[in-house]
């Protein structure tokens, strides 16, 4: 058909990545069960350095505090464990420790004793890494989707950097957005 | 001895219904309101209304692993974690797989819902009449049986139960979508009424974009409360603001003191009684000590979900129905529809950077069947609706990009710059014969009992009309000033659109069909079907709207007919 033939120069087909247009979280496909039985566990200096991370990713700024504060340090280990299989829990995992190592080999330094300008200088180089990798699951990958998702599910993130309506009581569909105005939580 | 008759007087009532989800509870409060003694069998948990809606009123922080799914949730759900209604927040009120499982001959998404209310807590509440082109359509292209009724037949039970119902909507006069007792239309926001407004002029008034039409109370209804905006449906509401068996049938019911209900009740089969050629009763397994236990009554309305009552009567056999209840003409189980969907367009919408929404609307827009229709022909039989709706979310590209830092923070805080339209589609399936369910005897249950084998696939009607569903929407948008439109297609696959029905259709002719005008066994008179499974077709309606408006109208002329003593 004509008309669809021209159609189809325009559209172009998005495949199953309309789910990733609503959160950050891109693995939401990788949900088939793995029957191979070898969780991780993560020691409260894990946490910590998880805790960490995240403040790089979201930092506290002059508008909301940031991840850390949020408690995100020790919601991905807990989500690690229970919510992903093995396979991804082993390339979180494996990234980790390589994290802790580049941050010995770059700054001879244990990654809790840098600096926040070399923390982000190390976690700069993790995101062109998985960006060299065409986004292949990788510890960065995983690490900075679950900081977005504790994030913006924490109370901080819901009622501080964004805002929380639990009952809205009604429903308009035209009011003026004020600039600066913060979005809506859910 | 006297025991046993005590026994079997206790467990006697007027009328048995199998299920308590939309279907069931509608039959019970008429069966109830008509004075009759009714036991609602239901195969899980009890749920109280608002007490046991646990997650209800949780801020998103108070949901476990901020709502994703666990490891061990994967594991004892394979099916139901395969689309996204089987979500953290109302785990619970969805089947153990593991416990209840399937045979797939194709694969076939069966998501299910064991607990009193059914599925009618967890449903998308979209509520659409039927129209005569639906009606008609099996006899004019011949596929399927002829409907046994006509629209004039269904129009005043639309009515009875949209008015208890409480649904908000908009009248349009649009010859394919009937117009109904709607309560207020909820509002379309500014970007969906400009795009409702260029679409129509684009296309003259050929197709129209309306409000969805939904069971969510826009204004205090028969005592609920009106919806308060949270879009939290799915756990329930707190306010029983959309209709379900708990917020809206339960309780009429409950009012007569003519209903007992039974949790934990796994209905094996309907005990036929070979003298009467009628049903006597019901064999009931109690899914929590095992007992078997037999219930009696006068009629049996069997509303136990499409596949559920199928089940129940594919396994009723006996020498007079060796293939089942009520299966002479050999239809029972076969003609499984659903509809497929999952396919569409969206885009973005510039010019509305100064405005927002205030609030969480639990509906979308609709835009009715246009296809096959006047002027409007296609290379394919019948035709698709679409919902969809716009919205100014929170995403950002830089998402994508894997940003970080503090003015990445400070930019998710704020809405997206610009809006999002996007129109999902919801086609029709044809009936096919060779679409079908039978018992498997190789596989058993938690409880011993057998297993349904699921054999049914979209063929090339429902192909050709997925490229329709998509490029009807690329246009649509485009004309409506949509920008960077993209069209997609998830694929599909039957019971995805948890729509499934057909498999003990009504008809005119015995040897064609299960069910006759009025829901009632062709072969059995005191046994009714009023679920999904009654269905000659699927139109591309959310269809459960029909199902209540049948089973009222079932409910009425089962009970004339017990007084007369023709039942």
């Amino acid at each position: 058909m004509e008309r669809r033939e021209a159609l189809k120069k325009f559209a172009y087909l998005l495949g199953g990545a309309l789910s990733a247009s609503t959160m950050g979280v891109i693995f939401e496909s990788f949900t088939v069960f793995d029957p191979i039985n070898n969780s991780y566990s993560f020691s409260s200096t894990d946490e910590e350095i998880l805790s960490e991370f995240s403040e790089i990713i979201l930092p506290t700024t002059a508008a909301s505090p940031g991840a850390k504060d949020a408690g995100v340090g020790a919601f991905i280990p807990l989500v690690i464990k229970e919510c992903y299989p093995p396979d991804l829990q082993k390339i979180f995992k494996n990234g980790f420790d390589n994290m802790l190592a580049k941050s010995k080999t770059k700054f001879n330094k244990e990654f809790l004793n840098l600096t926040s300008e070399e923390k982000k200088m190390l976690v700069t180089d993790l995101r062109q890494e998985s960006i060299d990798n065409n986004k292949e699951p990788s510890f960065f990958l995983i690490a900075r989707d679950l900081t977005l998702l504790g994030y913006f599910s924490s109370e901080i993130g819901c009622t501080v950097a964004r805002e929380y309506l639990p009952i809205p009581g009604k429903y308009d569909g035209n009011v003026d957005y004020v600039t600066g105005q913060k979005a809506w939580a859910t | 001895m006297n025991i046993n008759t005590d026994l079997k007087k206790q467990n006697t009532y007027d009328a048995i219904v199998i299920g308590s989800g939309i279907s069931g509870g509608w039959a019970a409060k008429e069966l109830t309101q008509k004075g009759l003694k009714v036991l609602m069998l239901e195969r899980g948990q009890n749920i109280e209304h608002v007490k046991d809606y646990e997650s209800a009123m949780k801020a998103p922080w108070e949901i476990a692993y901020c709502g994703k799914l666990t490891e061990e949730q994967k594991r004892t759900h394979p099916v139901q974690t395969r689309d996204y209604p089987y979500s953290q927040a109302n785990e619970s009120w969805w089947v153990n797989d593991l416990e209840c499982p399937y045979t797939e001959d194709k694969r076939f998404d069966w998501y299910r819902g064991f607990h009193v209310g059914g599925k009618s807590l967890m449903w998308g509440r979209q509520s659409y009449r039927f129209s005569d082109h639906n009606f008609e359509d099996n006899l004019k292209d011949g596929h399927g049986n002829d409907w046994p009724i006509r629209y004039k037949d269904i129009a005043p039970w639309y009515d009875y139960v949209e008015k208890f119902a409480g649904i908000s909507g908009q009248n349009e006069n649009w010859p394919l979508l009937p117009d109904g007792q709607f309560l207020p239309p909820m509002d379309m926001n500014c970007v969906e009424k400009s795009v409702k407004e260029r679409i129509e002029k684009h296309y003259n008034k050929s197709r129209i974009l309306t409000i969805g039409r939904s069971a969510n109370l826009t204004v205090p209804h028969l005592g609920r409360g009106n919806c308060q905006y949270r879009n939290l449906c799915s756990r329930g509401c707190p306010f029983g603001a959309y209709f379900s068996t708990q917020s809206s049938t339960l309780p009429a019911a409950m009012a007569t003191k003519k209903l007992t209900v039974r949790p934990y009740s796994i209905v094996n089969h309907i005990i036929y009684d070979k003298e009467t050629k009628k049903a006597k009763g019901v064999m009931v397994i109690d899914s929590q000590t095992n007992e078997t236990m037999e219930f009696y009554a006068k009629i049996v309305f069997v509303n136990g979900s499409t596949l559920g009552s199928t089940f129940v009567l594919l396994n009723s056999t006996s020498e007079a129905h060796p293939n089942g209840l009520g299966n002479g003409s050999g239809h029972l189980g076969h003609n499984l529809m659903d509809h497929h969907f999952r396919c569409g367009a969206e885009g973005t919408v510039e010019g509305f950077e100064d405005k927002y929404t205030y609030g969480r609307r639990p509906n979308g827009i609709y835009i009715p069947r246009y296809q096959n229709f006047k002027d409007d022909k296609r290379d394919y039989l019948r035709g698709f609706g679409y919902q969809g709706a716009a919205s100014r979310g929170h995403w950002h590209k830089e998402v994508a990009e894997l940003d970080f830092g503090g003015d990445f923070k400070d930019l998710l805080s704020k809405p997206a710059d610009s809006w999002t339209m996007g129109l999902g589609a919801f086609g029709e399936m044809l009936p096919y014969y060779e679409n079908k369910v039978y018992i498997d005897h190789s596989k058993k249950d938690k409880w011993g009992q057998p297993v349904l084998a699921i054999d049914c696939e979209y063929k090339e009607n429902e192909a050709k009309m997925r490229e329709d569903m998509m490029y009807d929407a690329v246009e649509m948008l485009e004309a409506a000033g949509v920008k960077n439109v993209k069209a997609y297609d998830n694929g599909c696959y039957p019971g995805m659109t948890i729509h499934e029905m057909g498999t003990a259709r009504m008809g005119n002719d015995p040897k064609e069909s299960v069910l006759n005008k009025w829901n009632q066994m062709h072969e059995v008179s005191n046994v009714f079907v009023t679920d999904g499974s009654c269905m000659p077709s699927s139109a591309c309606q959310n269809p459960s709207l029909t199902y209540m408006a049948l089973t009222a109208r079932a409910c009425d002329y089962a009970v004339k007919e017990l007084k007369k003593k023709n039942i």
